[in-house]
């Protein structure tokens, strides 16, 4: 098991961009107010992130809730103009898992208003929360979509077998390794940053497949500058032996997984 | 009571993994899929992380499986058996709640499936989070179980009373879910791997000192669980401290078990209050 120090481990920058879709969710446009106000951050927290990106020459995938591209386009524009890829993180933030028959509908509006809106057909879609129901991959799959990124069940992005056909496959995440579940508890940068690296040194002995995933809030994310300073030495930390961690988007990864699949 | 270990070893060592695969989120009526696909680890990398760990530490160890999982990933469970550790027993859906007088059925259910697995029947069981009733041992008994680990009031082995008196053909083996189970640390407080490691070593240490019994509970899945390499890491890294202590053995809770009814006048009977 570690005994293969040398491996190259690939690994994904996600960001969810979410911003007030999620306070939408419980209180009208004129409550983003007060406890309801921290998704207004979600311009200065993205440019920070933009910026960090471009200082490590590192390509992210951003899951785009429908309604962030509708109430930003200029953003979206943004992060497209950067060479990031644009995927789907949901119409409003749905839960799947209770949507029953509009499931399929949703999916369908979800991947037809962002294509349009990025003017190509989005590759990736990742559950709100996620949370996904029996029949999820089989919807995304028939709509369009080539991969999924909500299950946290492998070492390395798969092929899946059920869901209708041969090249969709999933990115797996990694709960270690997103801002929320940590921030969420109020851990220290200190705290966040020794799991991050401990748990991928633990990946890339092994080769495996890591998945950062980000949010641009001040609440749970990691948009604040002492957090993005924090997530800048974790890139530093990632780059620090030379090779042993390509970057790569979701979409990327996803590609790879099925090229293996076939070249089996 | 004076209690001795098996070669007279200053301390007993038992790795426990609680396989916990779908089983455990069906049971909180979660969807197991996407951020509740935490169960479908197991099978695919968290169990085959931990047999090469165990076989390269030469350590046996004991896997408590629900009947559900087992059903779905026979393979993973044979998978086990081949490599030399014990199945125990775990709840079919890993019922964490009183299910009433269902609960004998329910037993007898996962037991056929183990014992089908893994060519002899368990005779060892573990509580899923906690969910124990007053029939709980009266159904193992009769299904020939020896063991129950799922006690948190000792730190040593004990005999439970059933009917108000003491019966010496069944013992309780303790665990404790607090301290010596990743669940509360890497759920709970979601301390960093190192930091964990170093509690369980001091857990460990004072153990050892009191000629204990150290019974560590673990799950080969993501999320609360310990399957990733990080973790196997951990574990692996505790083991290999534990080693250089002098006199300790490691072993299946269903061989301390046996040591524990082979030898009743080692062992006190339950504690009752009033």
């Amino acid at each position: 098991m570690s005994q293969s120090r040398a491996l190259s481990s690939a690994f994904t920058i996600s960001v969810n961009l979410h911003g007030t879709s999620v306070e939408r969710r419980v209180v009208s446009g004129d409550r983003l107010v007060g406890r309801y106000a921290y998704g207004k951050y979600i311009v200065n927290g993205t440019e920070r992130l933009l910026g960090l990106f471009d200082k490590h020459d590192i390509k992210a995938t951003f899951f785009v809730p429908v309604r962030e591209a509708e109430l930003h386009p200029s953003l979206i524009d943004e992060i497209g103009k950067c060479g990031h890829e644009i995927a789907a993180n949901g119409y409003e933030l749905e839960d799947h898992s209770k949507l029953g028959d509009k499931e399929r509908d949703v999916i369908k509006r979800t991947f037809d208003a962002l294509s349009s809106r990025v003017g190509k057909s989005v590759a990736g879609w990742r559950a709100p929360d996620g949370l996904v129901s029996e029949r999820t991959l089989g919807y995304l799959a028939e709509t369009g979509f080539s991969y999924d990124s909500s299950f946290q069940d492998d070492d390395h992005p798969y092929v899946v077998t059920d869901c209708g056909r041969a090249d969709f496959a999933e990115v797996p995440q990694n709960e270690m390794l997103m801002d929320q579940t940590l921030f969420a508890v109020r851990q220290t940068h200190d705290r966040v940053l020794k799991n991050w690296i401990e748990e991928f040194d633990g990946l890339q002995s092994e080769g495996c497949y890591g998945c950062l995933t980000l949010h641009p809030r001040p609440d749970y994310g990691v948009g604040r500058p002492s957090r993005v300073l924090m997530l800048d030495q974790f890139l530093e930390h990632l780059k620090r032996i030379r090779g042993a961690v390509v970057f790569k988007t979701c979409e990327q990864a996803a590609r790879d997984a099925c090229a293996d699949m076939r070249s089996q | 009571m004076d209690h001795k270990w098996p070669d007279n070893a200053q301390c007993v060592v038992c790795i426990t993994i609680d396989y916990d695969g779908p089983s455990n989120d069906i049971s909180k009526d979660l969807i197991p899929l996407g951020k509740h696909s935490h169960g479908r680890y197991p099978a695919k990398c968290g169990v085959p992380r931990y047999l090469s760990m165990l076989e390269r530490q030469r350590i046996p160890a004991t896997f408590f499986v629900p009947g559900y999982d087992a059903e779905h990933y026979p393979e993973s469970v044979k998978s086990i058996v081949r490599a030399g550790h014990e199945i125990g027993a775990h709840g079919y859906m890993h019922e964490s709640f009183d299910v009433g007088n269902k609960e004998p059925e329910l037993l007898e259910k996962s037991h056929r499936i183990l014992t089908e697995l893994a060519g002899a029947p368990p005779v060892g069981w573990r509580n899923p989070g906690g969910g124990k009733s007053a029939l709980t041992l009266r159904t193992l008994r009769s299904l020939g179980y020896i063991y129950d680990s799922s006690e948190k009031d000792d730190d040593f082995p004990f005999f439970p009373k059933l009917d108000g008196g003491a019966i010496e053909d069944f013992i309780n083996l303790p665990d404790n879910t607090s301290s010596l189970d990743d669940f509360p640390f890497y759920r709970v407080s979601y301390t960093p791997p190192s930091e964990v490691l170093a509690h369980w070593k001091q857990e460990f240490h004072a153990t050892y000192i009191e000629r204990g019994f150290f019974d560590l509970i673990v799950h080969p899945r993501t999320g609360f669980g310990s399957g990733s390499p990080t973790r196997v890491k951990v574990v692996d890294d505790l083991i290999s401290f534990i080693k250089e202590y002098p006199g300790v053995r490691f072993m299946r809770l269903d061989e301390v078990a046996r040591w524990c009814l082979a030898n009743p006048s080692m062992w006190r009977s339950e504690f009752r209050e009033g």
